[in-house]
C-alpha cells in the first residue's frame, strides 16, 4: 500500500493498491483495478472492465454499466487542491519497471518516503500535458491472459 | 419508521388509466403526475413511476423510477432503480440503479449493478452485492 500523487490525468490498466491523488480526471478501465481512496480534482470514470474499491472524493463521477465500485462517494465543489509533495517531481523511473506494487521493496531513488512505488512514466511529461501516464504495473502478461 | 399510514392525495389509479399505461405487458404500473404528492409507505406488485413530490418508504416488486425535476425524500427498495430527479434516502437495488446526468441521490446505496451517468451527483455508501468475493 502506498499513496501516488499525480499532476494532470491518470488513467489505470494495471492494478493499484493504494491511494490515488489526481489533480484532473482519472480513468480506471482495461482491466483496472484500484484498491484504495481515490482523490481526483476533476472528474472519476471507472470503465466497464475497472474495479474500485475504496472512499471516492471527486468532483464528478462516472460509473459504466459493468463496472465494480464499493466505497464511500463524496461530490460536490468541496473537493479542494490536494497538498504538493515536493517529492512527486523526483518519481521518474526511467524504465517501465515489472515490478507488482509493495512497499516493501527497498526504492532506489533516494526521495524522502511519502511516494514509496515505482512509477512507469512513458515521457518526463514536459512536451504532453495532454497525454494521460500508463499506469501498468505488469506489462508483459497482460496479453497473455493469465487469468 | 414515524410513517405509519398512506396519504395519496392524487388518485393514481386514475391517473394511471388516463395515461393509459395501468398494464405493460401484464405488469401493473403506478403513475404520479408533477403535480401529485404521496407520502407514507407504499408498497407495491408492479412498476412505479415517481413525479412531483414523494416522502416515505417505496418497496416495489418492479422497476422504480424517479422523474427529472421531482423531489423524493423516500427509501427505496426495488427490482431496479432509475433517479433523473432528486432523491434523498437510501436505496436498494435488487438489479441494477441507475443515475442519470441530472440526477442528485444522497443517502446509502445497496446495489448489484450500477450505472451513473456524467453530470449525476451522488453523496453516500455505495455496496455493490458480488463483491465480497473479490474482497482483498
Amino acid at each position: 500500500m502506498g499513496q501516488l500523487y499525480v499532476e494532470g490525468d491518470l488513467r489505470v490498466i494495471g492494478t493499484v493498491e493504494g491511494g490515488l491523488e489526481v489533480t484532473g480526471s482519472v480513468e480506471i478501465d482495461g482491466g483496472g483495478r484500484v484498491t484504495g481512496p481515490v482523490t481526483a480534482q476533476d472528474r472519476l470514470v471507472v470503465g466497464r472492465s475497472g474495479s474500485l474499491l475504496g472512499d471516492v472524493r471527486v468532483a464528478r463521477l462516472v460509473i459504466q454499466d459493468g463496472a465494480t465500485f464499493s466505497g464511500k462517494v463524496s461530490m460536490g465543489k468541496q473537493v479542494e487542491a490536494p497538498p504538493k509533495p515536493v517529492e512527486a517531481k523526483a518519481v521518474e523511473v526511467p524504465a517501465p519497471v515489472a515490478e507488482p506494487l509493495k512497499t516493501e521493496e527497498p526504492v532506489k531513488a533516494e526521495t524522502p518516503v511519502a511516494v514509496a512505488e515505482p512509477v512507469t512514466t512513458p515521457q518526463p511529461a514536459k512536451g504532453q500535458p495532454a497525454k494521460p501516464h500508463q499506469f501498468q504495473p505488469k506489462p508483459p502478461d497482460r496479453k497473455g491472459k493469465r487469468r | 419508521m414515524d410513517v405509519q399510514e398512506a396519504v395519496a392525495e392524487s388518485t393514481p389509479v386514475a391517473s394511471a388509466e388516463d395515461n393509459g399505461d395501468a398494464k405493460r405487458g401484464g405488469q401493473r404500473k403506478f403513475t404520479m403526475g408533477p403535480n401529485d404528492s404521496l407520502e407514507g409507505k407504499l408498497v407495491y406488485e408492479g412498476d412505479v413511476h415517481v413525479d412531483g413530490h414523494a416522502e416515505g418508504e417505496f418497496k416495489v416488486s418492479g422497476n422504480l423510477d424517479v422523474a427529472q425535476g421531482s423531489t423524493a425524500r423516500i427509501s427505496i427498495e426495488a427490482a431496479n432503480v432509475t433517479v433523473k430527479g432528486q432523491v434523498e434516502g437510501s436505496v436498494n437495488a435488487h438489479d441494477k440503479l441507475t443515475l442519470g446526468k441530472n440526477a442528485r441521490l444522497s443517502g446509502d446505496i445497496v446495489v448489484r449493478r450500477l450505472q451513473i451517468e456524467d453530470g449525476a451527483s451522488l453523496n453516500g455508501h455505495v455496496r455493490m452485492g458480488d463483491i465480497e468475493q473479490h474482497g482483498g
